[in-house]
């Protein structure tokens, strides 16, 4: 047939493959002199050694891979194709965000932040263009109307995007990107940016891939990654990554300055030093039996008419997790049980329904730092709202009663008995709505054929909830006593609004999160906090392991 | 039956009490806090707390410049509204030698020297002249055991009618008002309009980056077969479970890294990228039936088309359901922002942490603090209430078993 134009083809794709084939070993090649570099010219030593170490295993990872891509290139294999494309695509991302970066785009956000108010209303002309395209839908049955309706949404939401960016200062961007850019690094770096694009360009081809025998498995697999590439680049950086640093700098004592020496496990030995020793009398002064420099008192006890007591290296760590714990303790039942009682009333088909589980659910997605602030307020011990029920309710019981109750005003948030518990009600009464949809949504689950046998079999609304739904609902009750100890756990955010100075007061509502956050982040103590947050991870999966063991034991009927 | 109609009535009136006390409980603080961040400063701190925002009723009278406040008098043993047209005239305080306990506050211009009355020693020792002093209509002859001050009050009806007590412990004739301007005042603190629309940026770019992420990975996890899918999806899944915790310290160094403390990418980047969006997505799409995508394959569709044209649309729910849970994460959080925004950087401040600010720089001011919240809380229930059902998903897509 065309015998020519088929041979000057695979002749132009013979090309296209030889280029792609030396620029793997350019890469590769390129990749050795920089470790030499590296190595033994001491370039870019004064980078973070952590930072350096991983620089270096990609680059041997590039150099390495490069170099096969290339030798399977040669060979004119699929899996050259493949590997040359991960290695460009790769090259590409990264470059192409270094470029990003050294542009100043992601810094740019600030810039947009600032002029953002001026066009944020132009911003709502947009959404009507998008309702007015949407409504186009209503008219589903003339289907000029309905594409009329479309095109002036589209155009309409179209010019004021356009009025929205010109507002905030595209023209001002585009200047300053056009400077940027003519810098000869940056330049470089977009250079770069172009290589790999127009390498992947080169072996993403049709004629490429037919040449090199690709099948629809490649296919597919190159797809599947490229489809998952953004998130899953995303997630190994600012999270996969991040873990497994963590850890790093609990070994670590890092200062938030990027000073930092190995120091093993010392972080972990001083959080878990602890020493226990008899005392001659229940009030001998603690430096008389245990060096003051190393530890200070945690608690004394009485055990058989001795007295003893212990001491810790770090006495505010185990005191922040006895407060945690207790915090833990209460706030899930708490928030728990009265969710349990609340989704089966609201699961019974009663009118309004909807408008109570609504009201339920409102507190679950205000800002937990609104929430502090108005209970912060409520609290307050003269003019709060609880000290004042509770004087009514007191006056009330007083004059039925004739009782004679003393009417004090409590001093929630700065009294060291009350202040765990004022944060462990705000705490309850957040989760509790959330709480409640989630049993409903279990409840949902049971068939209903169980409760209309067993009302033919004669059983009570008490025998129902007892032997049907407590354990059919176990797989839910399982998830919200494990997320709402997850949480419980973590808690932060009460504690640092509504306590002045935060864990106040003395020790009385110092949680491991909140010491975390005065070590790593007031401290600059960031090797320990790291330290702390591994023993919190501990102490987290510890205690679901010990829910989901519990769980197994009594049988969860899986529906 | 009427026994068994008796008692149904009897369980649904029980039921409905307890389900409006927990309502009660729930929607308090929510309708304090609006309360009271209508109110004027004074009226925060008036107990027994008052729930609605009241202040002074005032009057206008001729002859009289400015508006006159109102307060209750008792006149001729009726309580009634009287303008209080004059305070401070000073006044002495009289009783009757022989019956100390009963004192009369009267003005010292309406009193004089009894005639021909003399002077009296009091038990404590002092000596006072009897003074003719009018009470009640009457002239009685008094000493003065104190001094003290008093308000002129007028019936608003008849000026001519006067009433003379002390101002500070007569009861002031309120009425509800509303002071919305508080939310004005409060949006011009504390750089709190800056830290609005930084919020707002910061939510719409989290919202829109994080559907993207999770649509093209959820897409990838439901659909497309690549070597490793199934472990990676495990690793996907057993991350979800993992606290923000553990990485604020790793991840604070990585933004020292990359430059970008306190500036708000650091609050964007980091969090468009979730395993919990990539679940949710990819649950849906599993459902999707099979036999369109088939089809359109055949027809030499490209993945993207496939994705764009028959997935997207079919995944609306999906979709509100993961920005709506997004949102509520991106809008509402604290911790992060408070540790890699500094707290002198007010430019780049998002609500909350103005919140925090605010806590400390306008702490007796009950009502711009609480208007503060309520801008922040506002927004979240006004998505509520357009779009519940969505929220409700998506806090039940969080139990789904797996």
């Amino acid at each position: 047939m065309h015998k020519d134009a088929e041979s000057t083809n695979i002749t132009r794709i013979e090309t296209f493959i030889n280029i792609v084939t030396g620029w793997h070993f350019f890469l590769s090649f390129a990749g050795l002199i920089l470790l030499f570099f590296i190595i033994f010219k001491q370039l870019f030593s004064n980078l973070p050694s952590w930072l350096m170490f991983i620089g270096t295993i990609s680059i041997i990872f590039l150099v390495g891979t490069s170099f096969f891509a290339g030798i399977q290139l040669r060979k004119r294999t699929r899996v050259g194709r493949t590997i040359s494309l991960v290695i460009n695509y790769l090259g590409f991302i990264f470059s192409f965000i270094a470029l990003l970066q050294v542009l100043g785009v992601f810094l740019g956000v600030d810039a947009l932040a600032k002029t953002f108010g001026s066009g944020i209303g132009w911003l709502a002309g947009v959404l009507a263009g998008y309702l007015i395209h949407a409504a186009g839908d209503q008219f589903h049955f003339r289907i000029q109307i309905e594409e009329l309706f479309r095109k002036i949404g589209k155009y309409i939401a179209l010019v004021f995007f356009t009025i929205f960016l010109f507002r905030v200062g595209l023209i001002k961007a585009l200047i300053y990107l056009g400077k940027q850019i003519i810098i000869p690094t940056n330049l470089m770096i977009a250079f770069l940016v172009i290589l790999f694009g127009i390498a992947i360009w080169l072996m993403w081809r049709e004629e490429t891939g037919i040449y090199l025998h690709r099948n629809n498995a490649q296919t597919e697999a190159l797809e599947g990654y490229l489809f998952l590439s953004p998130n899953l680049l995303g997630f190994l950086i600012f999270f996969a990554f991040p873990l497994v640093f963590s850890f790093y700098i609990s070994l670590t004592d890092w200062d938030a300055f990027g000073n930092s020496n190995f120091i093993g496990l010392a972080n972990y030995l001083t959080i878990f030093r602890l020493n226990l020793k008899p005392l001659a009398s229940a009030t001998q002064n603690f430096i008389q039996v245990m060096d003051g420099s190393i530890y200070s008192e945690l608690l004394r006890f009485n055990l058989f008419g001795k007295y003893f007591v212990l001491g810790a290296a770090d006495a505010r760590f185990w005191i922040s997790l006895r407060n945690t714990l207790v915090f833990c303790i209460v706030t899930v039942p708490l928030s728990a049980i009265p969710a349990l009682l609340l989704s089966n009333i609201l699961n019974s088909k009663i009118p309004g329904m909807k408008i109570f589980r609504a009201i339920y659910f409102l507190p679950s997605i205000a800002a937990v730092v609104g929430i502090s602030l108005i209970w912060q307020w409520l609290y307050n011990a003269t003019i709060g709202y609880i000290n004042y029920f509770i004087t009514l309710g007191l006056q009330f019981i007083n004059s039925i009663f004739a009782t004679s109750y003393p009417i004090a005003l409590i001093r929630w948030l700065s009294e060291s008995r009350t202040a765990l518990l004022a944060i462990i009600i705000v705490s309850a009464w957040q989760t509790m709505g959330f709480n409640t949809v989630l049993f409903m949504a279990g409840l949902q689950n049971i068939p209903k054929e169980l409760y209309e046998a067993a009302t033919v079999d004669g059983a009570g609304r008490w025998a129902k909830f007892w032997k049907i739904t407590l354990p059919l609902l176990a797989p839910t009750t399982f998830f919200v006593i494990t997320t709402t100890t997850i949480q419980a756990l973590q808690v932060f955010e009460q504690v640092f609004i509504m306590t002045n100075p935060p864990g106040s007061p003395g020790t009385s509502t110092l949680t491991i999160v909140l010491y975390l956050y005065q070590n790593g982040f007031q401290r600059f103590q960031q090797g320990y906090g790291a330290a702390i947050a591994w023993v919190l991870f501990i102490v987290i999966f510890a205690v679901t392991l010990l829910q989901f063991r519990s769980q197994r034991r009594t049988g969860a009927y899986d529906v | 039956m009427n026994s068994f109609r008796l008692s149904k009535i009897l369980v649904n009136t029980i039921t409905y009490i307890i389900l409006t006390a927990f309502a009660l409980v729930m929607l308090f603080p929510f309708l304090y806090m609006f309360a009271t961040s209508l109110k004027t400063p004074n009226d925060t701190f008036t107990y027994p707390p008052r729930f609605f925002p009241r202040e002074q009723s005032t009057i206008e009278l001729d002859g009289y410049d400015e508006p006159l406040p109102l307060y209750f008098v008792l006149a001729n043993g009726e309580k009634k509204e009287y303008a209080l047209v004059q305070s401070g005239i000073p006044a002495g305080v009289y009783a009757d030698p022989n019956d100390l306990e009963t004192a009369f506050a009267v003005p010292l211009a309406f009193v004089k020297p009894a005639i021909g009355g003399g002077e009296v020693t009091l038990p404590d020792g002092t000596v006072q002249e009897l003074m003719d002093v009018p009470v009640e209509g009457k002239i009685m002859q008094l000493v003065q055991v104190n001094r003290t001050a008093l308000g002129r009050f007028v019936d608003p009806e008849d000026t001519t009618k006067e009433i003379y007590q002390v101002v500070r412990t007569s009861e002031p004739a309120t009425r509800i008002t509303a002071h919305p301007e508080n939310y004005i005042h409060v949006l011009k603190m504390e750089n709190m309009e800056r830290s609005l629309t930084n919020t707002i940026l910061v939510t719409i770019f989290v919202v829109v980056g994080q559907m993207v992420t999770s649509v093209m990975g959820g897409y990838a996890f439901a659909r497309l077969r690549f070597p490793g899918r199934d472990k990676l999806f495990l690793f996907y899944l057993g991350t979800i479970m993992i606290p923000f915790v553990m990485l604020i310290i790793p991840l604070y160094q990585l933004m020292v890294l990359f430059g970008w403390t306190d500036k708000l990418a650091s609050l964007i980047f980091p969090w468009i990228f979730t395993a919990y969006g990539t679940f949710l997505m990819r649950q849906f799409f599993i459902t999707v039936p099979k036999d369109i995508e088939e089809a359109a394959l055949m027809d030499g569709a490209s993945r993207f088309e496939i994705l764009y044209r028959i997935f997207l649309p079919a995944a609306a729910p999906a979709l509100a359901t993961l920005a709506t849970f997004t949102f509520l994460y991106a809008w509402n959080s604290f911790f992060w922002p408070l540790v890699i925004i500094n707290t002198g950087n007010y430019e780049n401040h998002v609500l909350t942490l103005t919140l925090n600010m605010l806590r400390g720089r306008a702490s007796d001011s009950a009502n711009l603090i609480l208007a503060g919240a309520a801008i922040s809380i506002l927004p979240p229930f006004i998505l509520f209430i357009l779009g519940q059902r969505f929220f409700i998903e998506s806090a039940m897509s969080s139990g789904v078993k797996g």
